[in-house]
């Protein structure tokens, strides 16, 4: 009894720079062995996705993102911004980028940059468009004024072309079309959209906030003013689970990039939001955050993928085909990409379901948050049955 | 008489705000506010700016000449200062130059990494300081502990309903309690402005 | 050894400069704190030079010779007489020409944190989780209203407040925890990714 108790008092004294050793291996290690984990999905988040998966491939809708922070809040909101254009990129849907402070800009641009390397098709001016940098002094007459035409309030985007010009803006003209604003925020979120463009126009309004400010956050959220929220770094991780499960899915054989057919009908690949699929166990295999090398097909998926790519590379994609538990397997490792042609590349790797590693940042910050958060409360539950014993100690003496 | 005249403007300043709020009339909200108070404004606005940059190099110049505690550093400071801003006047604000080349890979990560001590600094206190020692601090860690497990995918191994658990708490009184601080705090600060407005609250402008 | 690889290096030093005021102030943490403040106010002043003091002050008065504006501008200058013993009491006029907006805020606040927020919290109470959020509201902001004494059956209702209270800071403090060691993770992220792999990749391939 006295051994144990001399023990908690020795921990109650430890050194705290132990406990910052413990935090910092408790973070550095799952950051660098990446294991597979699952996000469950909450309203909020969910709210988001379906808003602007709606917008999918219409003409007549866009999206704003507004990037109201600087770089001290990135960890947390730069996975988040990349998920959504992500999801806008796949699903084609319009967007439009604009920062109210100069230290937003910058952001825009990495993000931009960041996710359009894994889209070619995807052009500035026809599926995004970047207003840049609008000084503080012009926030409310920029709220107000797209709330009649967007056109007019802001006249030129960030690269200096004039925006009415803008093959993007065919089929936009103001709020009705340009239906919903995210803004990204560490300090106050929707604030100016919530004051001015939503009593006025009716425009719906998400925010993208740190964690911090979420609690905070949640009477808007019960009023409707905000008709989703993205959490912190969970939010982002969650938002990026529900692009890989549904706006990045293809099937076998599906076309990789927006279509028009014959008939004029456009087609948009990948799949509508549903609750029930989230609830499946095999959508496990698309959320993996680990690197994953084979493409899994059964034998009729396989027949219609191979159909489907160049006939040049048909003949390779047999060869290289290998069986397992009734399954054909393609290990992409075991390729060379100059082998094929772009085309059979990009389709074979997108089945083999892995994602690239900035897709999944937040995913894999999550893993690290899950240990640190263990041992957070492990740490306060140490604290409190040492102070406990002790005080029960006292209490005897 | 020195503090009478700065009053007089503030609190007429202050209704003539007050009644750009409500009156749309063409005098009030183009004349007042675009051609008169938006140029002021704006043109004052600047100097705001040098008086922070005066009153810490001063406060350097000060500690260097006294010889006081750690002056060394100091001249970080002037160095730091000086550099950024010729880099900024002569070399001009542009992505590849030297002033955003300091900001992106000097000013940036050591800020990011002055935040991040704070998550160092939180463990510390949850593992030094957070007592259990009434039924309300109880109540209040186990809602916390509640919360931060059903963040991370872990929760939903430990039980298939903490994260409906955690959701049910962030949704009722946490709402609850946010909307009635948020009220609270509408409250007092309507009541300070109003006493701002009406002359009573005199502590802006400063002692003498 | 790229230019990219080198600035990352360049950020990874202070970053660790920094990170090692957990162990013991020492005089890397000393020198990396005042370069902060000084490149942080360098980065500043530049910035409001070319963004507000050229468009609004240059611009007008020299260019576009609004010479009305030299007045504001004097006033602006007034602000700089804080540090004169003699002249201080000059500085409340710039004072309070901004403070001039606390007449808007007066209805705009009102509106805004207060009115608003009362109609979107008077809903039917439909169903159990809105009377608690009612009730709760209720409690809380009656908690701090000292001006009645929280004495007897008044009391008891009102200690309601405090345990809502409790529950919100709770989830508060959970979700705080989840942002600070976010930020921690965006940095080891840097140090791990940008820096210590990208090393390893330069070197040995």
């Amino acid at each position: 009894m006295e051994e144990k108790l001399t023990l908690f008092e020795r921990i109650q004294k430890l050194d705290r720079r132990w406990v910052y050793i413990v935090v910092a291996l408790a973070i550095i290690i799952p950051l660098m062995l990446p294991y597979n984990s699952d996000n469950v999905t909450s309203p909020p988040t969910e709210n988001v996705y379906q808003m602007i998966d709606s917008f999918a491939g219409r003409e007549d809708r866009a999206i704003l993102l507004s990037f109201y922070h600087d770089a001290s809040t990135m960890p947390e909101l730069y996975p988040m911004q990349v998920a959504i254009i992500r999801h806008c990129f796949e699903r084609n849907v319009k967007v439009f980028f604009l920062s109210f402070l100069p230290t937003g800009a910058p952001i825009i641009d990495m993000a931009i940059n960041t996710v359009k390397e894994e889209y070619p098709h995807i052009k500035s001016g026809t599926d995004y468009c970047n207003f840049g940098y609008i000084p503080a002094s012009l926030i409310m007459a920029t709220v107000i004024g797209m709330g009649d035409n967007i056109a007019n309030a802001v006249p030129t985007d960030a690269e200096g072309r004039k925006v009415e010009n803008l093959p993007i803006m065919k089929g936009i003209t103001n709020y009705t079309e340009m239906n919903l604003v995210v803004e990204f925020s560490g300090s106050v979120a929707g604030g100016y959209w919530l004051a001015y463009a939503r009593p006025k126009f009716g425009t719906n309004i998400a925010v993208g906030v740190t964690a911090v400010m979420a609690a905070d956050e949640y009477p808007y959220l019960q009023t409707g003013q905000f008709i989703g929220m993205l959490a912190g770094l969970k939010g982002a991780a969650e938002y990026e689970k529900l692009v890989d499960v549904f706006a990045a899915y293809r099937e076998p054989g599906q076309p990789l990039i927006p279509y028009v057919d014959a008939s004029g009908k456009k087609h948009v690949p990948g799949r509508p939001f549903s609750e029930d699929l989230l609830e499946k166990s095999d959508i496990q295999d698309l959320i993996k955050i680990t690197t994953q090398t084979e493409a899994k097909f059964t034998p009729a998926d396989y027949e219609k993928f191979v159909s489907t790519q160049a006939l040049a590379d048909q003949a390779k994609i047999r060869q290289a085909k290998t069986q397992s538990d009734g399954k054909i397997v393609i290990d992409v490792s075991k390729l060379k990409e100059d082998d094929f042609e772009a085309g059979t590349w990009s389709a074979l790797n997108r089945m083999t379901r892995n994602t690239p590693y900035k897709f999944k940042v937040a995913r894999i910050g999550m893993n690290a948050q899950s240990v640190a958060h263990i041992m957070i409360i492990v740490f306060i539950l140490i604290g409190n049955i040492g102070y406990f014993i002790q005080r029960a100690r006292t209490g005897k003496k | 008489m020195k503090k009478t005249i700065p009053l007089l403007v503030v609190i007429l300043g202050g209704f003539i705000w007050l009644a750009w709020v409500f009156v749309p009339h063409r005098l009030l909200q183009d004349v007042f506010y675009y051609d008169f108070y938006l140029p002021w404004a704006r043109a004052m606005a600047p100097f705001g700016m040098l008086l922070g940059v005066m009153s810490l190099s001063m406060m350097h110049y000060g500690k260097i000449r006294r010889k006081a505690p750690k002056w060394q550093y100091s001249f970080f400071f002037f160095a730091g200062f000086i550099a950024t801003s010729l880099a900024g006047f002569i070399g001009g604000t542009q992505k590849g130059g030297l002033y955003m080349w300091l900001f992106e890979n000097l000013q940036m990560p050591m800020s990011s990494t002055m935040f991040s001590l704070l998550a160092f600094y939180m463990a510390s206190a949850a593992y030094k300081a957070f007592r259990a020692r009434s039924a309300e601090a109880t109540v209040l860690l186990v809602a916390a502990i509640i919360v931060m497990l059903a963040q991370v995918p872990l929760g939903v191994k430990i039980s298939r309903h903490l994260p409906d658990i955690s959701q049910w708490i962030l949704d009722v009184p946490n709402l609850a309690s946010k909307r009635g601080i948020m009220l609270g705090v509408g409250l007092g600060s309507v009541a300070t402005t109003l006493k701002i407005l009406l002359g009573i609250e005199r502590s802006y402008l400063g002692g003498e | 050894m790229t230019f990219e690889l080198f600035s990352n290096l360049v950020g990874a030093f202070f970053t660790l400069c920094i990170f090692s005021f957990l162990y013991k102030d020492n005089p890397l943490y000393q020198m990396s704190e005042q370069l902060l403040v000084g490149i942080s106010l360098g980065y500043s002043l530049v910035l409001v030079y070319e963004r507000t003091f050229i468009p609004f002050f240059v611009q007008p008065i020299f260019l576009k010779q609004e010479w009305i504006l030299i007045i504001p501008s004097i006033i602006g200058m007034f602000y700089l007489l804080r540090f004169s013993r003699k002249l201080s009491w000059l500085s409340r006029y710039p004072i309070a020409f901004s403070m001039m907006g606390v007449g808007a805020s007066v209805a705009l606040a009102m509106h805004n944190s207060i009115l608003v927020q009362m109609r979107q919290a008077m809903v039917p109470l439909e169903s159990v989780n809105l009377a608690l959020i009612f009730i709760g509201t209720i409690a809380v902001l009656l908690y701090f209203f000292f001006s009645k004494a929280h004495t007897g059956v008044y009391g008891k209702f009102v200690d309601i407040g405090k345990w809502f209270m409790m529950v919100g800071f709770g989830a508060s403090f959970g979700l705080t925890v989840m942002a600070r060691i976010s930020l921690l993770i965006g940095r080891i992220q840097f140090l791990v990714n940008d820096v210590f792999l990208a090393l390893k990749h330069a070197f040995f391939g």
